[in-house]
């Protein structure tokens, strides 16, 4: 078998992947990148409508700042989420975004003077500083109180690829494309590279490193409804469960996003709603104000979700051949706003639906979006229990997301990610060596190709397909939006079964080099434990929170379950994951946890809430509105957490650095 | 306006029998030609060749290999020839077609198998050669003070160059990619359009005039315009390269004065 | 501490040796040429096409390219000097148009079967520039070697015998096909190339470009077959007398 070392492998091949190559890179690491696909073709590309930095410059974002964007963080969570990182997120994405803008994103920028904008469905005027003309724009999303989504028309997440990957190239980094990471080689608790198949011929090869780093992106394809790319199928996730060692974070957080297109799933950004866009049900009434008073369209993903499904189940929604959905209706905005701030909306619009936005509606219904759950890691994205892996963005759980992710937080966390866990991937590379015998090489290569060759031998019978098909709708319509005692359990023991039987998969065709067959094979033995996590940790978690609903538990329970669900599988022929809690605590948070501000206000408190409540309350007090880093850094230390680079405070209009 | 095309009731048609005709080809199968298969199913309310091809490989036969990704036309890595032209499948719809669809991989690039081109190291290829990336003197950029200004305008102007999405199709339309393998393609000229125009970018157009100014480059264009035709994105193809020729044509006739960088 | 954003190495801007100037000066070359040779074309369109006009017409126009109203006589020697430069002019535009004809079999096989699959107008047209580019290479050489040697055998008569008596009318009529087409294709070609006559939009561009592209070709081709025709007609009429040089009316009165 092929060997190739090197010092810093990396799985995934789109933004935060290739942000940590890059900074390994610059810190003098040798670093190879895998990508299943040429990386500027990963779903990074697809993030349309921005990534949130509280720059506050424009009008609508004034006395936005880090303070700002972590509460709306940590409301969005659920108070899932881990302040520590979610504090070293915000502080860095200001400068993230300057950074790429300093590679060339081309930025939509803010024009000084009067503009007409939508909000709440009226149109207004307001006006921008002069002082912030040319500077980078905001637009709305939801879940924030400012405006603070930095955006490229609806092209962010494919410009800031773009940046990236040139960076990549510019930096010499070679990006092995069609290579699939089958398993992660480890022993005694450390991690030193991958089993590698090359999908092009087929062969198998070993990639040998001080650190991997896992950034596979989502898992969205468990679902059969998804706005994911047909490549997020979380095999980098599940390498990682592979090992018996390396837990996963937080699996049964999956969310919805609203405005998936009826029936495909292709994403309409959250953009369309932020810059004034409607929903409206079968009768064309706009129904979200009835249930979210105060954020209406622009509460956040879960909630926008559930409410839209509640309203279908009242027998509101628009009827189709299809089923039913619901409408978005951005025909206010006007022909100018679209062409130019959501024309990749009008494309998908005119090609898959043959309707033009600009004078008609969307037909809409949430589809599965984004996976919340991943490679339980620390701060640093080191997992938390096997040394030399990494994890960063959607496949890592380090946990920024909590329960519930905030729109135009997720290609800011990739490139945040990738900046920050870059550094201690470098870090690690100075402090460690290889060491390693080859033996455990070959033994790792040898137990994948005795995988591939009972799949391939002929004696199985199971189609893989047909095994795949069924956990994607066991998933849909079990695991979905709203969640219940009984289908959960029905879904656990049914994804128990096809475990079972995806030990017997038998190929049609043995055709030798990709074989796109047995691909779909070895994916789905990993894929339905992966589900079989999102399953089991749904049916155990007993309360709902963020994109976590329970219809027979519908409150959040702190007192109970402000923790996070681990997940580990000990053995092969195992059916159900090993499930561990880890607490979050409370006497730790800046923000102890409350109302949201949206959705339902029904929460159990934990005891250490009021505790820690009025602990912050005296800090903030005793400081009495002084310098807000110093009060900041008082309540929740973060920043020695940073790499020294990124320490420094963030330059705004009204905060003018000296 | 509450009517769009899901919403209209299924009318008593009979679907029409769709006939899909494949150019296969396994290089790791040598000994087996390439050859023409044809598929045939029912055709399906906005079935897209997304929809079809993956029906097809599903029910009838699970060795056809092809590519796609995000099948929402914004990742590229679908494009293929239907019914003779350069397209993405992903968001072609069955009822543009007629009843009987010709596929073939896309010409000019390493084949995979089937209707699988290595269009990835092509451009990453393209990249390295042209140097297709942000070249700045400033390497000491603060990250923690304000952005670099840049007029709205010019800010959408760059980002209408830089939305494509390297799928390949321009560089399969175009008759003198076809015959010389080393012509560079529109999709590398657009590029250059793309940084010539950023002010952010510092190289100037005697740099330039190193990587596209030769008969391989920007000169070796024969304005056949079928890059222009076919882009999914609608780039302004032609109008580049025509600003880039010109560009380029003028430190051609500049004599010595484009001195280089140091 | 670093708060730096880090920018890649800018290899193009480290010292190298400098390309050759040469390929975009012969780019230019060869639309310059091409633009000259195709007004030139328009021109010489007009000044054969005077016969439709009246013979008398065709005698002065003639005269007057040969100097006779400057120097009071008539120098087909002028006449030579032009052709000799339009025949440079012309081995000039052949030899960088060359360049991009397909170099060998296996060129001409891929682009012929790339332009069967793609059935795209303007790649169709490339064929059809080459082919009437490779068949000017020998008709224009004929031609423009005899107006060289004979520049004197311009005139109602003189033209017409040589069109019909000389049997130069198939040449003609294949050339006046092979001169449109490729002038017509070359000029919206180099059009585009050069980025000239832009509208608001690409797509425009491109419409009008073909519409002018297409009224001009039919126009010319129109106007040079009526001509070819005038001159056949006169050259039959005039066959028993081949020979004999045209008198304008205005000296026919004064010499009996």
């Amino acid at each position: 078998m092929k060997t190739i070392y090197t010092d810093v492998l990396v799985i995934g091949g789109g933004l935060a992947g290739l942000r940590v190559g890059i900074a390994a890179r610059r810190r003098g690491q040798e670093v190879v990148i895998l990508s299943l696909v040429p990386p500027k073709r990963s779903h990074s590309a697809a993030a349309q409508g921005g990534m949130q930095a509280s720059l506050a410059n424009v009008i609508q974002g004034l006395g936005d700042n880090e303070d700002v964007h972590f509460e709306d963080t940590v409301r969005g969570s659920d108070w899932g989420a881990d302040q520590d990182v979610v504090r070293m997120f915000t502080h860095t994405a200001p400068k993230a975004v300057r950074e790429l803008a300093a590679w060339g994103v081309p930025w939509s920028r803010v024009s000084g003077g009067d503009r007409e904008v939508v909000i709440n469905g009226e149109r207004v005027t307001i006006t921008e500083r002069d002082a912030a003309h040319g500077l980078i724009a905001q637009r709305n999303f939801g879940g924030t109180k400012k405006w603070r989504t930095c955006y490229v028309s609806d092209g962010t997440g494919h410009a800031m690829l773009y940046a990236v990957s040139d960076q990549v190239i510019a930096s010499g980094i070679p990006v092995h494309e069609r290579m699939e990471a089958l398993s992660l080689i480890h022993d005694a608790g450390r991690c030193h590279g991958a089993i590698a198949r090359n999908l092009i011929t087929g062969e198998l090869v070993a990639y040998v490193a001080k650190a991997t780093v896992v950034a596979s992106g989502g898992a969205g394809r468990l679902y059969r409804v998804t706005t994911n790319a047909v490549i997020n199928e979380g095999i980098g996730h599940a390498i990682a469960l592979d090992t018996g060692v390396a837990a996963l974070g937080n699996m049964e957080a999956v969310q919805f996003h609203p405005t998936g297109i009826f029936p495909a799933g292709i994403l309409v950004t959250e953009g369309c709603r932020g810059d004034g866009g409607l929903l409206r049900d079968g009768d064309g009434h706009r129904f979200m104000p009835d249930y979210e008073p105060e954020k209406k369209e622009l509460a956040s993903r879960d909630v926008v979700s559930r409410r839209m499904e509640e309203h279908i189940l009242a027998g509101k929604g628009a009827r189709s051949r299809f089923g039913e959905h619901l409408w978005l209706d951005i025909t206010l905005l006007g022909k100018h706003h679209i062409e130019h701030n959501l024309r990749e909306v009008k494309e998908i619009c005119e090609y898959f639906l043959g309707i033009d936005p600009v004078r008609q509606w969307i037909p809409v219904r949430p589809a599965q979006h984004y996976t919340m759950g991943g490679i339980r890691t620390l701060p640093s994205g080191q997992s938390r229990s096997l040394q030399g892996l990494f994890a960063a963005g959607e496949s890592a759980c380090w946990d920024l997301h909590g329960f519930n992710r905030l729109g135009g937080n997720s290609v800011a966390e990739t490139v945040v990610a990738g900046m920050i866990v870059g550094e201690s991937v470098a870090d690690y590379c100075e402090q460690h060596d290889l060491n390693l015998s080859t033996a455990l090489i070959r033994e790792f290569g040898a137990r994948e190709q005795a995988r591939l060759d009972q799949l391939t031998d002929g004696r199985g019978s199971e189609d893989a397909q047909a095994l795949k098909v069924r956990m994607q709708d066991i998933m849909t319509t079990k695991v979905g939006i709203f969640r219940d005692a009984e289908p959960l359990a029905a879904a656990v023991e049914e994804l128990q079964d096809l475990i079972r039987r995806s030990r017997n998969i038998g190929l049609r065709s043995a055709a030798p080099g990709a074989n796109p067959e047995l691909v779909v094979a070895y994916r789905v033995q990993r894929m339905l434990k992966l589900a079989q996590c999102v399953a089991y940790g749904a049916l155990m978690r007993t309360e709902s929170r963020g994109a976590h609903y329970r219809a027979d538990y519908p409150r959040r329970d702190d007192a109970q379950w402000l923790k996070r669900t681990l997940a580990t599988w000990a053995h092969d022929d195992d059916t159900l994951p090993s499930l561990s809690y880890e607490p979050i605590d409370i006497l730790r948070m800046e923000l102890p946890p409350g109302w949201r501000g949206y959705g339902a206000r029904n929460q159990i408190e934990h005891p250490d809430t009021a505790v820690r409540q009025a602990q912050v309350d005296a800090v903030r007090a005793a400081a009495g509105g002084g310098d807000r880093a110093a009060l900041q850094q008082s309540l929740l230390p973060f920043r020695e957490q940073l790499p020294p680079r990124y320490r420094g405070p963030n330059e705004r209009i009204d905060e003018p650095l000296p | 306006m509450i009517e769009s095309p899901v919403a209209l009731p299924a009318e008593n048609q009979t679907p029409r029998r769709l006939r899909i005709t494949v150019l296969r080809y396994n290089p790791a199968v040598p000994e087996q030609l390439p050859r023409l298969q044809t598929y045939e199913l029912d055709e399906a309310v906005g079935m897209t060749l997304f929809i079809a091809l993956g029906e097809i490989r599903e029910t009838q036969d699970p060795s056809l290999q092809f590519d796609f990704v995000c099948r929402a036309g914004i990742c590229g890595s679908c494009a293929m020839v239907i019914n003779g032209r350069p397209g993405l499948a992903c968001r072609t719809l069955t009822t543009q077609l007629p009843e009987t669809i010709a596929l073939a991989p896309l010409p000019g690039f390493a084949l995979i198998g089937d209707l699988s081109v290595d269009t990835g190291k092509w451009m990453r290829a393209m990249s390295e050669r042209v140097e297709s990336w942000l070249h700045s003197h400033d390497v000491e950029v603060d990250l923690d003070r304000a952005e670099a200004r840049m007029e709205p305008e010019l800010a959408e102007a760059i980002y209408e160059l830089d939305r494509c999405i390297e799928c390949g199709c321009c560089v399969a339309a175009c008759g003198t990619a076809r015959m010389r393998e080393d012509f560079v393609g529109a999709v590398a000229v657009n590029k250059l359009a793309r940084f010539r125009l950023d002010p952010r970018d510092q190289r100037d157009d005697a740099d330039y005039y190193e990587v596209i100014g030769d008969d391989d480059g920007i000169f070796g264009c024969m304005t056949l315009l079928a890059c222009d035709d076919v882009c999914p994105k609608n780039l302004p193809l032609m109008t580049q390269l025509a600003y880039m020729r010109r560009k380029m044509a003028a430190v051609g006739w500049r004599g010595s004065d484009g001195a280089n960088h140091s | 501490m670093h708060r730096k954003a880090e920018l890649a190495v800018p290899a193009a801007m480290a010292v190298r040796p400098r390309s050759s100037r040469m390929p975009a000066q012969l780019d230019v070359l060869q639309s310059a040429t091409g633009v000259v040779l195709a007004l030139f074309m328009w021109g010489h369109m007009f000044f054969v096409a005077s016969i439709l006009v009246s013979k008398d017409f065709m005698w002065a126009v003639t005269r007057m390219f040969e100097g006779y109203f400057f120097f009071g006589r008539s120098y087909p020697g002028v006449v030579s000097t032009l052709v000799g430069g339009i025949l440079l002019l012309f081995v000039a535009h052949a030899a960088l148009a060359m360049r991009k004809f397909p170099a060998n079999y296996q060129q001409y096989r891929l682009f012929m079967s790339h332009r069967a699959a793609m059935r795209h107008e303007d790649t169709s047209l490339w064929v059809v520039q080459i082919a009437t580019g490779f068949a000017l290479f020998f008709l224009v050489s004929i031609h423009l070697y005899q107006m060289l040697m004979h520049p004197g055998d311009i005139g109602p008569y003189a033209s017409s015998d040589r069109v019909w008596s000389g049997r130069w009318w198939p040449l003609y009529l294949v050339m006046l096909f092979c001169v449109e087409l490729h002038g017509g294709i070359g000029l919206s070609r180099v059009a585009a190339k050069w980025g000239w006559f832009a509208s608001a939009t690409a797509r425009q561009t491109r419409r009008r470009l073909k519409l002018l592209k297409w009224g001009v070709t039919a126009f010319l081709l129109a106007l040079g077959l009526t001509t070819l025709a005038a001159y056949m007609k006169i050259g039959h009429e005039h066959a028993a007398q081949a020979g004999e040089r045209y008198t304008p009316e205005q000296y026919r009165s004064v010499t009996p």
